[in-house]
């Protein structure tokens, strides 16, 4: 993808997932990755985290000092529920809706996703794609349609009440996204 | 309580309830705006074009679609169940419950189980059934029904929930919403991680691939679908489509259509059975059931015309846009499926008996069609549903007897009604001239009577004057021989809109003409469902338009003038003959004021008299929504030197809906009350318009309050400035 058409949607994912409440962030590597996750947990006090597995996750925890936080990555039915942060990477950025995309049909994927009140995604910044449509196309041209897959735009949120709009609901309260610039490895095609 | 009887009721509760109107008046004042915002960008002429090609081709082959979705789904390891009536479905639920031990369940937001009422009756199972939306949540705590599609507790405030979380929670809370809400988290949360099935519903169901497409906010969905071990999905056949790439347009329209947001927090697509965590501790595939619910949707199929209705998406706009939906809410429809849908749902789930007292909560004003992302003729499938009912059930003998007997007798109708003996019998005790047509009715609450002419227009037109030879900048078309088309109301009521008309038209060099066969346009018999008086109205005025050799067409009612233009042709369908006849009528017919501004270059060439002054513009719904005239007569009035003040809402529904405020006028004065508001906001010493009908409502209802504003039809202005 060339370099400017990146940056042109990258500036529109931000704008419109900052529209719906989530905080994008853009560093270079996983390291730095790592250092903005530690950012956020000490921002927020975190002392427990369920990560679901990746290449991407696994380097960007290498960088964080976990001396004062629990990071888990198995069992996470048991340790999701009571996680404060949970963190996984995501096959996909929509600019047009601020909307992440992910093959969730592994467990832990989702369990990190939807159990604790921060959700921390990784993406890639090569792997934006501009409309939502382009993004059901991509999943549509797989060989098997994955079992499970989950389209996150902003935090959870809810107007059922005199129709206010209050964020964090069942799912997570805060959604951060951070893009990663170089991030090594396999992508996770 | 009859079903007549209970409407009723619920209307005067309804009404009575500020919070209700307060809650539904402020989001369908937002409502349209954010939608309009989150379609930016997004042509949705082309979307819906899509979504109803899409689903009308679904609804076609429902039969064919269900089985290659049971074929695609049970290849991904899903069991599939095809459930003919609620009760299937239930049972298959229960039996479910039982083979597994189950005693926990809990649900996210499905339109589908409500229409079945499955929590009652899993309760009745002795099984714990939670609603995990919030709306949801808060009226199985209190036993209330959803009043609303999308939004199932707008009816309520936020006091209301405080007290039934702290019953519910033995502890005082206040209301504070973010604090509300927190609770509600907490609790499900329980719920959720104990459950040991989760149900859900299905916005889309993909047959080429099995696939489930959920659309949500909340995110119960998503810990529905991934918690408990075993996911049922109750899915109608209607939401079912062919091919993957049919989702797209779906996805597009339905959060922008229903919420105004561009998509949801959530959405999620479900391929088969995915690993769940069992109470083992095991990670294995979880079991997924899918029950394609028929219910009443066959029948619809197999319907020519409610076949339509199967292209909805459920995105509620049709409500959300409905003057009458924002007045009274949902519960007075008296069923889950709610606004003019709900009532289109309500006849083939519940039975066309109930329905039929539904319809008449029908205004007629068309807003909802233009909204529809499904592209569904609501007003039509309301007008079909209507005369099914009276087909069956027939109406009151007064309606009947004028609507078959009088109406299609011109000479007896209009003799009657010159002899000023509306109000006698066989007609309705009380108000003088109630039922004699629809269309003169309008008495009673919060509006003066119509008076009727001296000198009715049909009258007065044997004189009409031509215009005198050649004008100076004669045209090719200059020489044009316009038929005038009066309807009722001008005829009746307001003459003096001929007059004016026939001034404009002869400054124009035009020979205005008055073909005396016509008659009553025909749509008071069409919206009360009597389809015979109807044809035989729509062919008096052919014939009598056809015999005036006329070149064009117009009238001063946009209702009028899309009878001509459109109902005509819907009612001679059947009949080859007639039905060129129609259309050749309806290629000649346009508003006066189209046709004015058509054929004076936007009001140029009539060198109006340039006086100043002020005036607001009321858009009736029938002359912005189904003629989509809303230009014209701006241009022209700004051509006469005036200054547009737009008021608010200058397209909002002002009540009259033809026979509507008779059958209720509390609700139509209600609405009248809206409009007046912010007409006289807009600080103009005159309200200017381009409907009878209107003209009748709101100046009936200003005159009832003690206020003296002038309301004057488009043609008038332009006549005084001559
Ligand atoms: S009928 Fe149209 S507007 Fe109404 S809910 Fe269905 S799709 Fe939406």
């Amino acid at each position: 993808m060339a370099g400017s058409k990146q940056e042109q949607l990258f500036t529109k994912f931000k704008e419109q997932a900052e529209a719906i409440s989530a905080r994008v962030y853009r560093v270079h590597d996983s390291s730095a990755a790592g250092r903005q996750l530690e950012n956020i947990i000490k921002e927020l006090n975190i002392k427990k985290i369920a990560a679901a597995k990746s290449g991407l996750v696994a380097d960007c925890l290498k960088a964080l000092n976990t001396q004062d936080v629990a990071v888990h990555t198995s069992d996470l039915r048991r340790h999701a529920e009571d996680a404060e942060l949970g963190l996984s990477e995501v096959d996909m950025a929509i600019a047009e809706t601020g909307t992440l995309a992910q093959d969730s049909t592994a467990l832990d994927q989702r369990l990190v996703s939807t159990l604790p009140p921060v959700h921390v995604a990784l993406v890639r910044i090569d792997r934006q794609v501009d409309k939502f449509v382009d993004a059901v196309d991509y999943f549509n041209e797989q060989d098997l349609m994955p079992g499970y897959i989950a389209f996150i735009s902003g935090p959870s949120r809810t107007a059922d009440i005199e129709r206010v709009l209050t964020i964090g609901v069942h799912g997570p309260e805060q959604l951060h996204i951070i893009f990663v610039d170089q991030a090594g490895g396999e992508t996770c095609e | 309580m009859s079903d007549k009887q209970q409407i009723k009721h619920n209307i005067e509760k309804a009404l009575a309830n500020e919070n209700l109107r307060g809650a539904l008046g402020r989001f369908g004042n937002d409502y349209v705006g954010a939608r309009e915002r989150a379609y930016t960008g997004k042509d949705f002429e082309e979307l819906r074009d899509q979504i109803a090609a899409v689903k009308g081709d679904a609804a076609d082959r429902m039969e064919e679609l269900a089985g290659r979705f049971t074929e695609s789904a049970q290849a991904r390891g899903a069991k599939v169940f095809r459930a003919r009536t609620a009760q299937d479905a239930k049972d298959y639920i229960k039996n479910l419950a039982q083979e597994k031990g189950a005693t926990k369940i809990v649900k996210s937001k499905s339109m589908a189980t409500e229409e079945i009422h499955l929590n009652e009756y899993l309760g009745r199972q002795g099984l714990d059934s939670v609603e995990t939306d919030l709306g949801e949540w808060i009226l199985q705590l209190c036993g209330q029904k959803p009043s609303h599609m999308v939004m199932p507790a707008i009816h309520m405030t936020r006091d209301e929930v405080a007290d039934i979380f702290s019953k519910e929670t033995t502890q005082e809370l206040s209301a504070d919403i973010p604090q509300l809400v927190e609770l509600a988290r907490k609790q499900l949360r329980k719920k959720f991680l104990a459950a040991d099935i989760g149900i859900s519903g299905a916005n889309i169901a993909v047959a080429e691939t099995g696939t489930l497409v959920i659309v949500t906010n909340e995110g119960n969905a998503r810990l529905t679908t991934t918690l408990p071990p075993v996911h049922v999905a109750v899915v109608g056949l209607e939401k079912l489509v062919d091919e993957f790439d049919g989702v797209k347009p779906i996805i597009e329209a339905l959060p922008r259509s229903a919420t105004g947001q561009k998509i949801t927090s959530y959405v999620t697509m479900i391929t088969g059975p995915t690993p769940a965590a069992y109470p083992d501790g095991t990670v294995q595939e979880k079991e997924l059931h899918i029950i394609l619910l028929d219910n009443g949707r066959t029948e619809m199929q197999a319907d020519p015309v409610f076949k339509e209705a199967l292209q909805c998406i459920r995105c509620a706009s049709c409500l959300n846009v409905c003057p009458v939906f924002q007045l009274l809410g949902g519960h007075v429809y008296g069923h889950i499926y709610t606004g003019g849908i709900g009532t289109i749902l309500t006849a083939f789930f519940n039975g066309f008996q109930e329905a039929g007292e539904l319809q008449n909560l029908c205004l007629g004003c068309e807003r909802c069609k233009r909204f529809c992302p499904g592209k569904i003729d609501l007003p039509k499938l309301i007008r079909e549903l209507r005369s099914r009912v009276v087909e069956k059930g027939g109406l009151p003998g007064g309606q009947k007897f004028v609507l078959e007997k009088v109406l299609p007798n011109r000479k007896l109708f209009h003799r009657l009604i010159k002899a000023g003996q509306l109000g006698q019998k066989p007609f309705q005790k009380g108000a003088r001239i109630r039922h004699l047509p629809m269309f003169l009715a309008g008495l009673t609450e919060g509006r003066s009577l119509p008076v009727i002419a001296d000198k009715a227009f049909r009258d007065q037109a044997r004189n009409l004057s031509v215009p005198e030879g050649p004008s100076k900048e004669s045209t090719p078309d200059s020489k044009e021989k316009v038929g005038f088309f009066a309807g009722c109301l001008t005829d009746f009521v307001y003459p003096q809109l001929g007059q004016a008309a026939h001034k404009v038209l002869k400054h124009l060099n035009k020979e205005m003409v008055f073909p005396a066969g016509q008659t009553c346009c025909g749509v008071p018999a069409v919206l009360m469902g009597v389809r015979e008086s109807a044809v035989h109205l729509a062919q008096q005025n052919i014939e009598a338009f056809e015999q005036a050799g006329v070149d064009a067409v117009v009238t001063c009612c946009p209702s009028c003038a899309q009878a001509l233009k459109e109902r005509y042709m819907e009612l001679m369908e059947t009949d080859p003959a007639w039905h060129e006849r129609a259309k050749a009528l309806a290629g000649k017919v346009q508003h006066i004021t189209a046709y004015v501004a058509d054929k004076s270059g936007n009001g140029s060439s009539l060198r109006l008299k340039q006086t100043g002054g002020r005036v607001t513009y009321h858009d009736s719904c029938h002359m912005k929504g189904c003629l989509g005239i809303t230009e014209e007569p701006r241009q022209l009035l700004a051509a006469a030197g005036l200054e547009l003040a737009e008021m608010d809402g200058s397209d909002l529904c002002c009540g009259f809906g033809g026979s509507y405020s008779v059958k209720f006028p509390s609700i139509s004065s209600q609405i009248l009350d809206k409009k007046l508001h912010s007409m006289e906001a807009a600080n103009a010493p005159t309200v200017a318009l381009d409907c009878p009908g209107c003209k009748l409502q709101i100046s009936g209802g200003l005159d009832s309050r003690g206020k003296e504003l002038p309301v004057k039809h488009t043609v008038e202005i332009l006549a005084e400035k001559i």
